[in-house]
């Protein structure tokens, strides 16, 4: 079964945002929620890179592992979905999160944050597949279409890449390879470690 | 003509030029290849996170409002992960169960504490409605506390296998708000108890021979003298003030995240709070017991007010003789139903 | 008894009024986000529910 993972290419980033406005169209994000984000290291100084960060849907993902109500799961594909229903809105599982990808509609703890809401893989919710239920509550199920996410579809060029683990891992060796220098497969060792393919 | 002489000196200039450029960058030393590569591994992910000082972050230049969104690695949330459910579940089995063992050995080898000349039958007024109303206030909010508290830590491996994870985190979900709305007349209580029982929590040289002589807990039944509160109480109205204290502005903090806005210190103040739980549960499980079935006649103080007599002379001698010296309002007669 | 049960009336209502003063409070993230540039009237519901 083939463990999907994202890679951005912090070398091709160009910071377009390209990811952040397809993921927002694809699934009405409202504003206050940002599922992907690009965010730019030394900016303005030689060394320049950016890279497009959301949900990376970590192997042994630790926001499954502090949730007090155990509202994470992670599908035979390797994404790691959560229960809306069940979330309480604690906000652990952003303080576990190394990537900040748990969002909440609302600030404060008190009362509720709302439910947490985070990058989906496009693979939308516990709800039946490319329901109207489920886009309400996750937002459009590309997966279940034999799509992959539109963030990395919509890359303008293509340094966000989704997809089999292995097939990526490959793909950015080859660049690695041919262009003679890389930055690293940026967030892999945080989270995929426990990964079997690497 | 002047056309094809510009045309002719560019056609042969560029490469020329071309041709010095590129022996100009072939001969320099440091341009042994011809790509040019400032600082590709910038974001190099082990070298980041090496060069990272405990605890920090690395954090670019977003352009989203939220300044969390510009964090794009926090490590600590690893360290956070474990402690949580690695470590705190050891402190907090160790510091509440093993409070129960004592408290259950105590129990078995003590036994439960008498009043050695008997209940006299006469009473005096120990605490005011005020003061009890304030303390089962505070005690009523701390148990809910306790366990909404305990139920987020703990109750996703002891009770959610029971239960089944839609009611479980039902009920999770109305825990969590009684915790987060209880905790404010938990903190009013706080505040009332410290102002009307401060003066006489001070600590004194008489505490210090109280503890020495075993306070009461010994075998040999021995009850050194004390006023008001002894040495014991001195102790749990310290820690209820200090780890209330230290439990309300953790969770101030907690409850208004973005006060701080920054992950990491939620990270230790969420760890303040967990700790200083455990340890407070532990002690409070220990003050519950004693003014329950650890001591009889304790509970009395507490509940009606009016505790007997006898029972005042062997735990309280001093504060008898100041409270009969003040001509305090002696009790009720023995078989007179208390109001209250 | 009076009093234990005053006591818990007491951390009720405390608990229910504080409740709506949190409520009256809180942010949604579209307001707490907004600034100069960029101000969002009600930005939809999807993914956020209806409140």
């Amino acid at each position: 079964m083939a463990r999907v993972k994202f890679l951005c290419d912090a070398d091709r980033c160009i910071e377009c945002n390209a990811c952040v406005t397809a993921c927002k169209n694809e699934h009405e994000v409202p504003w206050g929620i940002n599922r992907r984000r690009v965010v730019t290291i030394n900016d303005g100084k030689p060394g320049e890179r950016s890279v497009s960060m959301a949900c990376m849907h970590c192997t042994d993902a630790p926001c499954a592992a502090v949730c007090p109500v155990s509202c994470f799961y992670t599908t035979a594909d390797g994404v790691v979905l959560h229960s809306k229903d069940l979330c309480i809105g604690c906000g652990y599982c952003f303080y576990a999160c190394p990537f900040g990808a748990p969002q909440y509609p609302k600030v404060g703890n008190f009362g509720s944050r709302g439910k947490m809401d985070k990058c989906t893989y496009c693979a939308g919710g516990p709800e039946a597949d490319s329901s109207p239920a489920e886009y309400a509550k996750y937002g459009a199920n590309r997966l279940a279409e034999g799509k992959l996410p539109l963030c990395a579809e919509m890359c303008s060029t293509k340094s966000l890449l989704a997809g089999d683990g292995a097939i990526i891992a490959e793909i950015y060796k080859e660049r690695v390879m041919k262009r003679g220098y890389g930055s690293g497969m940026w967030g892999w060792k945080t989270a995929y470690a426990d990964s079997p393919t690497g | 003509m002047p056309g094809s002489f510009s045309v002719l000196r560019f056609a042969v200039l560029k490469p020329v030029f071309a041709a010095l450029a590129l022996l100009f960058v072939l001969a320099s030393p440091a341009a042994a290849q011809i790509s040019f590569k400032p600082t590709a591994e910038a974001v190099h992910e082990d070298k980041l996170l090496n060069a990272l000082k405990e605890g920090d972050k690395i954090s670019g230049r977003v352009s989203i409002p939220d300044g969390n969104a510009a964090n794009l690695i926090q490590p600590a949330g690893r360290d956070w992960r474990d402690f949580h459910r690695g470590k705190l579940p050891w402190i907090g089995g160790i510091t509440i169960l093993g409070m129960l063992a004592v408290l259950a050995i105590f129990l078995m080898v003590r036994g439960r504490i008498r009043v050695r000349a008997g209940f006299s039958g006469r009473t005096m007024l120990r605490f005011a409605s005020f003061e009890r109303f304030t303390h089962w206030l505070t005690a009523s909010c701390f148990i809910i506390l306790a366990l909404s508290g305990l139920n987020v830590s703990f109750g996703r491996v002891l009770i959610l296998p029971l239960f089944g994870p839609d009611a479980f985190a039902a009920m999770s979900a109305w825990a969590k708000l009684a915790h987060n709305y209880l905790a404010f007349p938990f903190m009013l209580g706080l505040v009332i108890m410290f102002l009307i029982w401060i003066k006489d929590n001070i600590p004194g040289k008489l505490d210090l021979e109280w503890i020495k002589q075993g306070g009461g807990l010994l075998p040999n039944g021995k009850h050194p003298p004390a006023r008001r509160f002894n040495a014991g109480q001195k102790g749990i109205f310290w820690i209820v003030i200090i780890g209330g204290a230290l439990m309300s502005v953790s969770g101030w903090f907690l409850i208004f995240p973005y006060l701080l806005g920054n992950v990491t210190e939620l990270q230790v103040w969420t760890v303040i709070h967990a700790v200083v739980a455990m340890c407070f549960i532990a002690v409070m499980l220990a003050h519950i017991y004693i003014g329950s079935v650890g001591m009889e006649g304790a509970f009395d103080a507490m509940g009606t007010g009016e505790v007997d007599v006898n029972w005042a002379k062997e735990h309280h001698s001093l504060w008898v003789e100041e409270q009969e010296k003040a001509g305090a309002p002696s009790g009720r007669s023995p078989h007179a139903v208390p109001a209250e | 008894m009076k009093v234990f049960v005053a006591a818990l009336a007491f951390a009720v209502v405390a608990a229910v009024g504080v409740a709506m003063v949190l409520s009256a409070i809180q942010e949604p993230s579209y307001v707490a986000f907004s600034t100069s540039g960029a101000r969002v009237g009600d930005p939809g519901h999807n993914l956020t529910g209806p409140t």
